[in-house]
């Protein structure tokens, strides 16, 4: 779905070098409905099929399928301003950080006005993350990209013999955030990006291993009343996303984002052709949300 | 050359940096180069020459070479400056040090007032709050600037910026504003502070500027003029030119063709900003190369890559060894910031040493140093070469048994010895503690272990001034007065060599400049007192006339 019309969401990708960065920004590349924009650090890593090459114009390189990739040479500010004022405009942005930086430095650009941000996704390599979190130089540098994370996908899952030391370890330093586990980068996208359409009533969409479930109103809601609905919100619903007004100030939209138990609730930058009203939709595995998901929003 | 008029500059004293003839009288100068050297007396030197005598009462040295700088320190006199410690602009007027808030709002209302277009932003550069006593600067302080005009005030540490109400109102920055990095006061409300570059880029049009200012030929004019104001004649802009940037080659190009353009510049090639990919390290090195082999000229030079491996010490971001910090704010991760992955290194460090290029890697902390010197071992171990002059760039914490492992790899250093005075007081008391603090930036190990080495400013973080980094070096002493680590300062004969023949050989210039030497160059310093006769303490007082540039005179402006 698109929370607000007028705004761009943004998803930020980190993880060390040689997590799976560049494969998960081909892999949405290839796999995602909608066209994307992806900003890259570097063109030489990232590989697509020469088939699907629309047209390359000095930092972006535009796609058959609608997607456009670009490079962050000059820097974020610069390519998402680029993005913006494109045309057509697209709804919806990957960025990814250094394999050093703290995704959260580069998350803060999503929240610019004429962007939201959706969730920092971080990437781990299982085959040897224990590894680099014993090792002193670079065990800061990892544990604060996990630390960081909404999603953490612990990658190469094929290489892993003792996923539950993984886990664990992950567990320790995260423990909000919800862990999906993958190969070559394949992280389910509507666990990335939450579901794709809000209907006007709150029906059950279909999605490949996940069912997603929405839900409209125009009446302001009280922080209190979120915050109980959330905390009484069933574990299956790993994936939660929407706008909403705030009775407190409900001329603010507010952009609402849960990952596994990390939530958080920020105003909009955004202000132009504010979405109205409530609009949330939750994702969960198949069959398992719950038909009174959202009976406390009610 | 030949057929040129030879010109004999006379001197009180010309020290040379040549152990042959360490000092002499006269100068002879045809053309751009050096043709003989000896005492004014000699008829040999006298005959068919044209004497000029102007510096008869003058001290002339080879010409200083500060090689850590940054264009960027010429691009900001575009904007009124509004930092603690006192600062010459590129015309020789002294800009006092604003030492509390007051002084910050009563120079930026001096300057508003001369500004015609009521609508038009003001930018200030060069706050440091770690030196301001009482508040911190805030949009209500700057509304007393101007509540009409949008007001930036960039800080020195590059990482924040304060702005005014007005500012923030055009920036669509309100108590709603989601991004982190907007400060906010108790009630919630933004109090114009913006910290990193995220919060700061919401003010784009102040962050936007400044950018055009360092790019601009303004900028490369005025890095000339701070250059020879004090007394400098080559100076390394180290990584902040985007060369790949179109039109930036050529700007430089046409700025240092200028015959009245008073300094030799060498434009170090930025690993991360060169516009190709990072990933294909030898394709950059192609381009390095290329550059260093067909885009020289007189006063233009190439062939220095620059690295960034970590943060600063001060900002708490440079990777140091266990202990680590020694006071860290709260919150801190007890450690800094890679900037490259250290696996990353090794493969870096090799394509460039591969293609005969010389690395200088900025190693603000001792454990930065250790990844750069173990990339430059393997390096050498798979690809042996002789005389690559691969630098660490700061070594501000470089350890006694790192300097003798550079020196048997043959690696140089160029010290930040301008942190002693500026920081040293903080970094003794909060970022590395009394202990290490007494070591920072050692010179005298350095010279004890055999690797040579320079000494910089690493401007504008800190003010060009090759006599006051060299006073630093000598003196050690912090701004409240303290000396730190008696045990690491070095001689004067030392610290002049690191200012002028070690400096060029480290920039891989030293057969044309750094000494003065039948053959090579006619770059000199011309003081006005002997660096060797005044007491230590005084290096820094020793007036600037001005430089000799291949044989063309500057005089330094003057207030």
């Amino acid at each position: 779905m698109s929370l607000s019309q007028a705004a761009i969401e943004v998803t930020v990708v980190g993880g060390y070098l040689g997590a799976g960065k560049t494969t998960l920004m081909n892999h949405i590349l290839t796999e995602s409905k909608d066209p994307v924009a992806v900003l890259i650090n570097d063109f030489g890593d990232i590989n697509i099929d020469s088939e699907l090459i629309q047209s390359v114009d000095g930092n972006s390189i535009a796609l058959t399928n609608g997607c456009i990739c670009c490079s962050l040479v000059d820097g974020y500010v610069s390519a998402l301003e680029e993005l913006r004022c494109r045309e057509p405009r697209p709804k919806r942005i990957i960025v990814e950080a250094s394999g050093v930086a703290d995704p959260a430095s580069v998350a803060a650009y999503g929240h610019a006005p004429g962007f939201y941000l959706n969730a920092v996704v971080v990437m781990v390599d299982g085959a040897n993350v224990m590894e680099q979190l014993n090792d002193s130089l670079v065990a800061q540098t990892v544990a604060v990209q996990i630390a960081t994370a909404d999603l953490i996908a612990l990658n190469k899952k094929d290489l892993l013999s003792d996923f539950t030391t993984v886990r664990n370890e992950l567990k320790k330093l995260n423990a909000e955030a919800l862990i999906t586990d993958c190969t070559n980068s394949e992280i389910d996208l509507d666990l990335l990006f939450g579901s794709e359409v809000v209907t006007k009533a709150a029906v059950s969409v279909e999605m490949n291993q996940f069912d997603s479930r929405s839900h409209t109103s125009s009446d302001p809601i009280s922080r209190q009343a979120l915050t109980e609905w959330i905390e009484r919100l069933p574990d299956e619903v790993q994936r939660a996303k929407g706008v909403l007004r705030l009775d407190e100030e409900p001329e603010i939209p507010m952009v609402f984002q849960l990952v596994g138990r990390r939530w958080n609730l920020r105003a909009l930058a955004e202000r132009k052709n504010p979405p109205l009203g409530n609009q949330i939709v939750v994702v969960g595995p198949k069959g398992l949300v719950p038909e009174d998901w959202d009976v406390g929003l009610r | 050359m030949n057929g040129e008029p030879i010109k004999l500059f006379v001197a009180k004293k010309i020290v040379t940096m040549d152990p042959a003839t360490p000092t002499a009288t006269a100068i002879a100068v045809q053309g751009d180069r050096i043709v003989g050297i000896g005492d004014s007396e000699d008829p040999e030197l006298r005959k068919a020459a044209q004497i000029d005598d102007r510096f008869s009462q003058h001290i002339l040295l080879p010409g200083f070479v500060e090689a850590h700088a940054h264009v960027m320190s010429g691009g900001l006199w575009e904007f009124p400056y509004v930092g603690f410690y006192e600062r010459v602009d590129p015309t020789g007027r002294i800009w006092k040090g604003c030492g509390d808030i007051e002084s910050v709002v009563e120079r930026l209302v001096e300057y508003e007032e001369q500004m015609g277009d009521p609508t038009q932003t003001l930018i200030a550069w060069g706050l440091d709050p770690i030196f301001l006593e009482g508040d911190r600067l805030s949009a209500s302080h700057l509304d007393q600037v101007s509540r009409t005009r949008p007001i930036f005030v960039f800080h020195a540490s590059g990482h924040l910026a304060t702005v005014n109400s007005e500012m923030m109102l055009k920036s669509g920055i309100d108590r709603h504003s989601p991004t982190p990095g907007v400060v906010r006061d108790g009630d919630g409300e933004p109090n114009g502070e913006l910290q990193e570059p995220a919060a700061m880029s919401l003010a784009l049009e102040g962050l936007s500027s400044i950018g055009k200012a360092i790019m601009s030929t303004e900028a490369k004019w005025n890095f000339g003029y701070e250059a020879r104001n004090c007394g400098v004649t080559t100076v390394a802009d180290l990584g902040t030119t985007r060369l790949a940037l179109e039109g930036q080659l050529e700007a430089w190009r046409e700025v240092t063709d200028e015959k009245n353009y008073p300094v030799r510049v060498v434009v170090a090639f930025g690993h991360y900003d060169s516009g190709a990919s990072p990933t294909d390290i030898d394709a950059l090195a192609g381009l390095a190369v290329r550059l260093r082999n067909e885009e020289e000229t007189a006063k233009l030079r190439f062939g220095i890559v620059k690295l960034i491996l970590d943060g600063s010490i001060q900002g708490f971001t440079a990777r140091l060894s266990p202990p680590h910090y020694f006071d860290p704010p709260a919150g801190h991760q007890g450690n800094g910031l890679w900037l490259i992955p250290p696996e990353q290194m090794p493969k870096i460090v090799a394509s460039y040493h591969k293609a005969g290029l010389t690395v200088h890697c900025h190693c603000n902390g001792d454990e930065a140093s250790e990844v750069f010197i173990e990339a430059v071992e393997k390096a050498l171990a798979e690809h042996p070469r002789d005389d690559h002059r691969h630098t660490v760039q700061h070594s501000q914490l470089t350890t006694a048994k790192q300097y003798k492992k550079m020196a048997s790899l043959g690696m140089n250093a160029n010290i930040f010895s301008n942190h002693i005075f500026y920081w040293g007081d903080q970094h003794a008391e909060i970022t590395v503690g009394p202990h290490r603090a007494a070591s920072m930036d050692a010179c005298a190990t350095a010279e004890r272990e055999n690797v040579k080495f320079s000494i910089h400013s690493d401007a504008p973080i800190t003010p060009m001034s090759q006599l006051h980094t060299i006073w630093c070096a000598v003196n050690r002493q912090t701004a409240s007065g303290k000396i730190l680590g008696p045990g690491e300062r070095i001689g004067i004969h030392k610290a002049l060599e690191a200012s002028t023949i070690d400096a060029a050989h480290q920039l891989r210039l030293d057969d044309e400049i750094g000494s003065l030497q039948v053959g090579k160059l006619a770059d000199f310093t011309v003081l006005e007192a002997d660096p060797y006769e005044v007491k230590p303490d005084k290096l820094k007082e020793i007036p600037v006339w001005g430089t000799v540039v291949g044989g063309v005179v500057h005089q330094a402006a003057s207030d």
